[in-house]
């Protein structure tokens, strides 16, 4: 028998509803928002509600009335009697058991549910392609409930939807472990899957970018301070392996003049043992190869009349001089002859002024040591692109880029984005259809730097981010995305993903219209969230959650 | 579908009218109404202190008592009356009067806890008695109508019925006795009976002792009946743990004894108390009362903050000698305690009104149904 914890109020002011129905409870009832309750109603169906708000009242008329039963305002007092108070709780309709919707009737009995109902009521009983994406926490003391929760995986890597964005301030690495976590889980999913035949479902591949710090240098690595209890909540209750990722290969940026020849913060010792068991490689870029992507340099400029652009496809054309630059150094050496006043040469409608420009911007990206004359396969170095459209099935590559100036990280990130665009829409045709991975999942932090409403409309990463936003469901490249603050994002990129996870965030954050969905006490909340606490958006679910997840798997740098 | 004021002409071969329907207390002019009755007859002082003149500070007594919750229950009770029709019979037009009546009893565990402990909530018709024509005994007449006016079908839907039909007298109404007051009294007398039961199921369930009291809103001058009479020793003990807290007294009304008395209410200094006073009244002539007034709360007005507090003299030591001063002071201290919270911005009587009276009065009308529904069952 469940225990009733209330009765239904309807009254004039604040009737029952389809969505919405009140119920009072003793005052010393502890209840939280998201807490799913029952109610009983008509023809034996029981319809579910979650807990909105709870308001206390008493019958005090006012705040006067309050301090005057204080004998006017006397603090020690004491009365014989504390008024007679309750509380309201506001909780929005989720579901009936025979699919009732008509209003739940006052006076109907309110009642905690047991652990198949709470599943029940939120969509979580029979959702299909499981995949664990935390635990939700429900009631206190000896009704307290821990349930995993799991997203339906054709809406978080398609067909069904695609595409995850996570926003918040919390800090401590919080949205990237939360990102981790949920491709741990889909490594766990799909990892041995090969995508051949209809039965065994889709293949995947991650893509993960570092940008901060070492967080992700070492995800193949376990985490030797994860907690007994953290454990059995992996592996009894999420059914996850306690492993950290597999088959992971690091990419860090060459440079010439570092005990590694990398340019990271990772140890120099822990990147050469990497290296040493073939897991790590050193990227560079060539000019023969990598000049088609040099219009990636541009992302952040604001180019309204299309002069770089222009620019770009004249050297990349290999028009006038430019016909034989064949490195780095002589294309920059090229355009300084270009900025020259008074030359006859060249393109007419190319101002001098805007060779100067282009000369500024280029000089300071290409004196990056990353970008050189070769490649030397034997000292582990590579093209990133080369190694980017060679993923296989279950791979995971983590691209360092935290150490790159702001501008090289978009080059970087924009050329694998688009060599993985390319690769899935089959334009390298050295590999075998069968070999690449159906699902290439990408994980980018600090997204607002590549899809904010702020970037220049022309920025190519931009046009790129949102064709895999928009076409990334069907061709199987899913976003994995994270950023501070919502509201600055792009609007078609928020809006072509499925499912959101809301972190700790601030008051003016949730002011937005972003947040315009999510009833006040849950924004509140939002601004409450401890580090491992999201509320989630999924497709499949019928309300917001508020779920939790544990510690990461992989080995954890506590100072960056 | 029969109406019940069809019906009840019909059975009583009257006539009605489907004249307009009404709640009383929503049109009558608002009177002063005591809740002390006006034959009152002081002859002594009714506590065993006999030098106290004017009045005595609780104040001390009060801080001392705090934490301690001498009363326990609480007991109301209303009534809300309602002119339904007029019905002609034998050339003379009656009015019949419904009601509403509620007598609760709530108990307070602690500060915290406050619970309805019995409630009673009956609806009554009051018609005059001349209907009973045919020389039958009136219950027995007015009774066996009742059975069948719970029979229809506009009280059989709702799962509504009516406990009483009271008769009153039919006889020739002079200026200031309306039928209509006649038909209003005998609902309020049959308040004032559910009353007494429900302190009588009290003391039956040994709930009121010394630890427990009882506070009862308003006076405890009941009118006795004559059944009362033969067990009245027995009628009175039930009320040794029972305190009547009026709000509204005519302070004048002991001023055959003391012609000063509105003088020292209004004069009294907060948390004080007057001397307790010993009366009778002549219509309950074997009952004594201990009557004193307690200012709970500095005001303006000088009445505002004083309850007259009322006990019946139990044993015969009281009636001798009094009410002992030290249980008075204990009374007067607790009700002292009880002056907050206040009912401030809900309740016009607040500065005197109890809190926990205030939620039993609450406690009982959210009870009835509301005027219009009460009002188109007829």
């Amino acid at each position: 028998m469940s225990k009733i914890i209330g009765k239904i109020a309807a009254t004039e002011k604040a009737p029952t509803t389809i969505d919405v129905f009140y119920f009072w409870t003793n005052k010393n009832r502890i209840l939280n928002p998201f807490d799913v309750v029952k109610v009983k109603h008509i023809d034996n169906s029981i319809t579910f509600g979650v807990i909105e708000e709870i308001s206390h009242i008493t019958d005090s008329a006012s705040y006067l009335s309050s301090f005057i039963s204080s004998d006017f305002g006397n603090v020690e007092l004491q009365p014989n009697m504390n008024r007679i108070g309750m509380n309201y709780v506001k909780a929005k309709v989720v579901g009936n058991s025979e699919n009732i919707y008509t209003p739940v009737l006052d006076g109907s009995d309110v009642s905690l549910a047991d652990a198949n109902e709470i599943l029940q009521a939120l969509g979580l009983d029979k959702i299909k392609n499981p995949m664990p994406c935390g635990y939700i926490e429900m009631y206190r003391g000896e009704d307290k409930k821990i349930l995993p929760v799991n997203f339906n995986a054709q809406f978080l890597i398609g067909p069904e939807g695609a595409h995850l964005n996570i926003s918040g301030i919390s800090g401590l690495a919080a949205k990237t472990s939360y990102s981790m976590f949920l491709l741990k889980s889909i490594q766990q999913t799909y990892g041995n899957h090969t995508g051949v035949d209809d039965n065994d479902n889709d293949s995947v591949a991650f893509v993960v970018f570092n940008v901060k710090g070492r967080d992700l240098l070492a995800i193949d690595e376990p985490n030797t301070k994860l907690s007994r209890e953290d454990k059995k909540i992996y592996e009894e209750m999420l059914n996850i392996n306690t492993k950290p990722f597999e088959n992971v290969k690091y990419f860090y940026p060459y440079a010439e003049h570092t005990s590694s020849k990398t340019f990271s913060y990772g140890e120099t010792s822990d990147i050469e043992a990497q290296i040493d068991n073939n897991k790590a490689f050193r990227y560079k870029y060539i000019f023969k190869e990598d000049k088609d992507n040099l219009e990636l340099l541009f992302a952040n400029v604001e180019d309204t009349s299309g002069t770089m652009e222009s620019i770009v496809n004249f050297i990349v054309t290999g028009n006038d001089k430019f016909s034989d630059v064949d490195s780095w150094n002589t294309l920059i050496n090229t355009v300084k002859e270009y900025k020259q006043s008074g030359r006859k040469d060249g393109d007419k409608d190319i101002s001098v002024m805007s060779w100067r420009k282009f000369s500024r911007i280029i000089s300071k990206s290409l004196s990056h040591s990353i970008f050189q004359k070769a490649v030397i396969p034997e000292k582990n170095e590579i093209r990133l692109q080369e190694a980017v459209s060679n993923i296989k099935k279950n791979e995971v590559h983590v691209v360092d880029i935290a150490k790159l100036d702001e501008d090289t990280q978009a080059f970087v990130f924009g050329d694998v984005i688009r060599a993985i665009y390319d690769l899935k829409l089959g334009q390298k045709e050295y590999r075998d259809e069968k070999d690449i991975p159906s699902k290439i999942i990408i994980f980018i932090d600090e997204l607002n730097k590549y899809a904010s409403k702020d970037i220049p409309k022309n920025s190519p990463i931009l046009r790129q981010i949102l064709d895999i936003a928009e076409r990334g469901r069907s061709l199987g490249i899913v976003l994995f995305s994270v950023e501070q603050f919502k509201s600055a994002i792009h609007d078609r990129v928020k809006g072509n993903c499925a499912t959101h996870a809301f972190g700790r965030t601030n008051a003016i954050e949730i002011s937005k219209s972003d947040y315009n969905f999510v009833p006040l006490v849950y924004k509140n909340m939002m601004t409450r969230l401890s580090p491992g606490e999201y509320i989630l958006e999924h497709p499949v679910f019928r309300s917001l959650l508020n779920i939790k997840f544990p510690n990461p798997l992989y080995k954890q740098f506590p100072n960056g | 579908m029969n109406s019940i004021l069809d019906f009840i002409a019909n059975e009583t071969n009257s006539k009605n009218y489907k004249s307009y329907k009404y709640c009383i207390e929503n049109i009558a002019v608002p009177k002063l109404q005591y809740d002390d009755k006006q034959d009152i007859v002081v002859k002594r002082l009714g506590e065993t202190d006999k030098g106290l003149r004017y009045s005595k500070s609780l104040k001390e007594y009060a801080i001392k008592e705090q934490g301690n919750q001498l009363f326990k229950f609480f007991l109301d009770g209303s009534r809300r009356t309602y002119k339904v029709d007029d019905i002609a019979f034998d050339n003379k037009i009656y009015p019949v009067i419904a009601g509403q009546i509620g007598v609760g009893v709530c108990y307070r565990e602690n500060k915290d806890t406050f619970k309805s402990f019995q409630i009673n909530n009956p609806l009554a018709i009051s018609l005059p008695s001349v209907l009973n024509s045919g020389g039958k005994n009136d219950e027995l007449f007015f009774n066996q109508l009742l059975e069948k006016v719970n029979q229809l079908d506009v009280l059989q839907k709702q799962s509504l019925k009516f406990e009483r039909i009271l008769p009153y007298k039919y006889n020739a109404s002079k200026e200031d006795d309306k039928y209509e007051d006649r038909g209003v009294a005998r609902i309020q007398d049959e308040m004032i009976n559910l009353e007494k039961k429900a302190v009588k199921e009290l003391v039956r369930q040994k709930q009121l002792n010394k630890n427990a009291f009882l506070i009862k809103d308003g006076s405890l001058e009941y009118e006795w009946d004559k059944t009362d009479f033969k067990n009245i020793s027995s009628i009175k003990s039930n009320y040794a743990s029972v305190v009547g807290v009026s709000k509204a007294f005519n302070p004048e009304s002991l001023s055959s004894y003391n012609k000063r008395i509105s003088q020292i209410i209004a004069d009294l200094p907060e948390f004080h108390r007057t001397p307790a006073f010993m009366y009778e009244t002549t219509r309950i002539p074997d009952v004594k009362f201990a009557v004193w007034y307690l200012r709970i709360r500095k005001t303006i007005n000088p009445f505002d903050g004083v309850v007259k507090i009322e006990k019946i003299l139990v044993w015969d030591k009281e009636e001798e000698e009094g009410l002992d001063s030290d249980e008075i002071d204990l009374i007067s201290a607790n009700i002292i305690n009880e002056r907050n919270p206040v009912c401030y911005g809900q309740d016009n009587r607040w500065a005197k009104h109890l809190y926990p009276i205030f939620l039993t009065e609450k406690y009982i009308k959210s009870r009835y149904l509301s005027d219009s529904h009460f009002i188109n069952l007829f």
